[in-house]
């Protein structure tokens, strides 16, 4: 058994080498403490007599540091006992400059990490390559994995069945402008891939360059046909694109995840600033304070023109442009473990962005027809067609989708949301895909005008996250983001709110949730860096104030669950006897205008029947 | 000698306490210290006023989304 000798050089503080001696002694190590106030003679005398492996200081006070660590150095020298002993010190005064500098073999600066220590003790290589060798080996977890998607309520899957089967009798063989596009842009990409294997064929690729184009809106055959960039758009020059690996010499910061005792959720966040090099940047940051996942958000645009654009663009709005090259420029400096979806749930390119998706190497999707149909959206006939489409390409590539539940943010009651997250999930599971349903956990209209928040705003939260429990084992990723609408542009309380819900949430165990940034709320401006590090370090704090602790539903949240259940149950009872799903959207069953919901329009009409 | 400005990603925050008898006043402070410290189109993110002052957030961006970043510059492009 190797030893340790702990002293405090400091007349006070030895809070450090109390937890030093608990860990290191865990550990399997002999580790023996001095009181505080220990002058550097007598540590010198102890390890003469105990002839310890490795010595281990503190300072925490400022003064005469130099000339008491230095003191202890040139004695241990004058002993021998150097020669067969390492000397490490750490504690607030210390800095690694002043611990290399005194001759010191270790320094230790920060917060405690154990590993660290014990690398030392063992004269190994240092924790941090250690970590950084572990971070790399991280496995991406697969969200769905662990379930099963079995009902336990007969009457809502009975439902959900008649509904997800008229919404496949219904599609039939219709098909639209979005979804022939995707099959000629899965074709150009065979072509491309061709090509790099030297089987060119320059003609075959330009003929489906003419059929694409033919299927796109003016605006994208002009940028096409004459070069022309929609406005407020400008190609990232080759200097810009060349000179972002230069920012990320030297490595990345090892992973530390911001759970503290649990192993989920997981913990997503956003970007789409608009330019494809500062949303690397941001991922970066995001992923050095520990993000576990980014999404990629389009801007509205992109969602309202029929065809997308090629090539490194960037512009000065929100949302970056959906371009196969912006996607794998982006996906290229994520760490291998980050997980990474792309979003196509809303507009009139949604089945092509899941095939670019694909070939950037996303690892999720979204995509949500009730949702996607409604309000600034798509024509419910038009997203239900693609939709379809998309689900099957989803379960092609074996890519889980993710369906977000924000049509609460116009006013829409939870069941109704969640009745259509359900028909989603069961539509999804028909076709072989994998879906994860996302309650929203926000204050939403529906929650002031109705006063269900009045007295708190965990019962209904709960609530919320319970009733999935009740219906099927399904995984659970609250979203998009947690919190929506109790942020203002106050960093502090924007932050903290952020995380109380997300930790909320991870009393519940759910699998993963979607945060903000403290900027949330602030809306004239593009989200900050300093911002994701604010709510990243609130949930972090917060997460490691709870532990493990695991929510219990009160009387009245039970209440609200059982209220939700059922009417999720009339809910979708009614959609199946209306017998037409798209009907039920257009008519308002899941949101009604009553409830500040109304059907999309882009790209009303554009539903044909295919050959 | 590299201008600290220049490293900036994208947004400077000015968080501060003014001794003010307003919310008007304190609105009237914040984009002077904007100005008095050359911070580009400076935005008022957060104020609050109570009592006899007022806390309140500054922003201005030095770089936005689609510009040309100086961070991302050769020394002598700058």
């Amino acid at each position: 058994m190797k030893s340790v000798l702990l002293a405090p050089l400091d007349p006070v503080h030895d809070n450090a080498i109390k937890l030093l001696k608990r860990k290191l002694s865990e550990a399997g190590y002999e580790a023996v403490s001095m009181p505080p106030g220990t002058s550097a003679e007598e540590v010198v005398q102890r390890a003469l007599v105990m002839q310890p492996d490795a010595i281990l200081v503190s300072r925490t006070l400022g003064y005469k540091v130099a000339e008491t660590l230095s003191h202890l150095v040139d004695l241990a020298d004058a002993a021998g006992i150097h020669d067969r002993t390492r000397l490490g010190v750490g504690g607030m005064a210390i800095t690694k400059e002043i611990g290399a500098e005194l001759g010191f073999d270790g320094c230790f600066v920060g917060d405690l990490k154990i590993q660290e220590v014990i690398d030392f003790i063992e004269n190994r290589a240092a924790s941090s390559a250690v970590s950084a060798s572990e971070g790399s080996a991280r496995v991406k977890p697969d969200i769905t994995a662990p379930y099963s998607y079995k009902f336990y309520d007969a009457g809502i899957e009975r439902s959900l069945q008649q509904v997800t089967g008229q919404i496949l009798d219904w599609v039939g063989n219709k098909t639209t402008d979005g979804i022939e596009r995707a099959k000629v842009r899965a074709e150009m990409l065979e072509c491309d891939a061709a090509e790099r294997d030297s089987h060119a064929n320059p003609q075959a690729r330009e003929a489906l360059l003419k059929r694409y184009i033919a299927l796109c809106d003016p605006e994208i055959q002009a940028f096409y046909t004459q070069g022309q960039l929609p406005s407020g758009v400008r190609w990232l020059g080759k200097s810009e694109i060349e000179r972002v690996p230069g920012l990320f010499e030297g490595g990345h910061e090892p992973f530390t995840s911001l759970r503290h005792t649990q192993s989920k959720p997981l913990f997503f966040s956003q970007y789409g600033t608009g330019c494809p090099v500062m949303d690397v940047v941001h991922i970066k940051v995001a992923e050095a304070w520990g993000i576990d996942g980014v999404f990629h958000f389009d801007p509205s645009w992109n969602a309202q023109r029929e065809g997308l654009l090629e090539g490194y663009l960037t512009h000065e709005h929100d949302g970056t442009i959906l371009t196969l090259e912006n996607l794998k420029f982006i996906r290229h400096f994520m760490e291998p473990y980050t997980l990474w979806n792309v979003r196509g749930h809303r507009g009139l390119n949604t089945p092509e962005t899941q095939v670019l998706g694909h070939a950037a190497g996303a690892d999720l999707f979204k995509i949500n027809i009730p949702y996607g149909g409604t309000a600034g959206g798509t024509d419910p006939e038009r997203l239900t067609v693609d939709g379809v489409y998309s689900l099957m390409l989803a379960a092609q590539y074996g890519i889980p989708f993710d369906i977000p539940g924000n049509d609460e943010l116009s006013g829409v009651p939870p069941y109704k949301t969640f009745a259509g997250l359900l028909v989603m999930m069961a539509l999804g599971l028909r076709l072989g895909a994998r879906p994860i349903p996302k309650p929203l956990l926000c204050y939403s209209p529906y929650m002031t005008i109705n006063g269900r928040m009045d007295d708190n705003m965990i019962d209904m939260n709960l609530a919320k996250l319970a009733v999935w429990r009740d219906i099927v084992d399904t995984p659970l990723w609250p979203g998009e983001p947690v919190g929506f609408m109790t942020h203002t542009p106050d960093r502090v309380q924007s932050s903290m709110q952020t995380a109380l819900h997300a930790t909320l949430a991870a009393t519940m165990g759910v699998d993963a949730v979607t945060i903000a940034s403290s900027d949330e709320a602030y809306s004239k401006g593009p989200i900050s860096a300093q911002a994701r590090v604010d709510t990243l370090r609130a949930v972090r704090d917060e997460l490691r104030f709870q532990g493990s602790i695991q929510a219990t539903l009160s009387s009245a949240a039970e209440l609200i669950k059982e209220e939700i259940h059922e009417k999720i149950g009339e809910t979708l009872e009614a959609i199946a006897q209306r017998g037409d799903f798209v009907a039920s959207i257009y008519e308002g069953m899941m949101g009604n205008q009553e409830d500040g919901l109304y059907p999309g329009r882009t790209g009303r009409g554009t539903v044909r029947n295919g050959a | 000698m590299k201008k600290a400005l220049d490293s900036i990603v994208d947004a400077i925050d000015i968080e501060t306490f003014f001794a003010c008898r307003s919310e008007d006043e304190a609105k009237e402070l914040a984009e002077a210290l904007a100005g008095e410290l050359n911070l580009p189109h400076g935005d008022i993110v957060f104020l609050e006023h109570k009592g006899w002052g007022a806390r309140v957030r500054i922003r201005s961006y030095i770089h936005r989304p689609g510009d040309h970043y100086r961070w991302l510059e050769n020394e002598e492009e700058k």
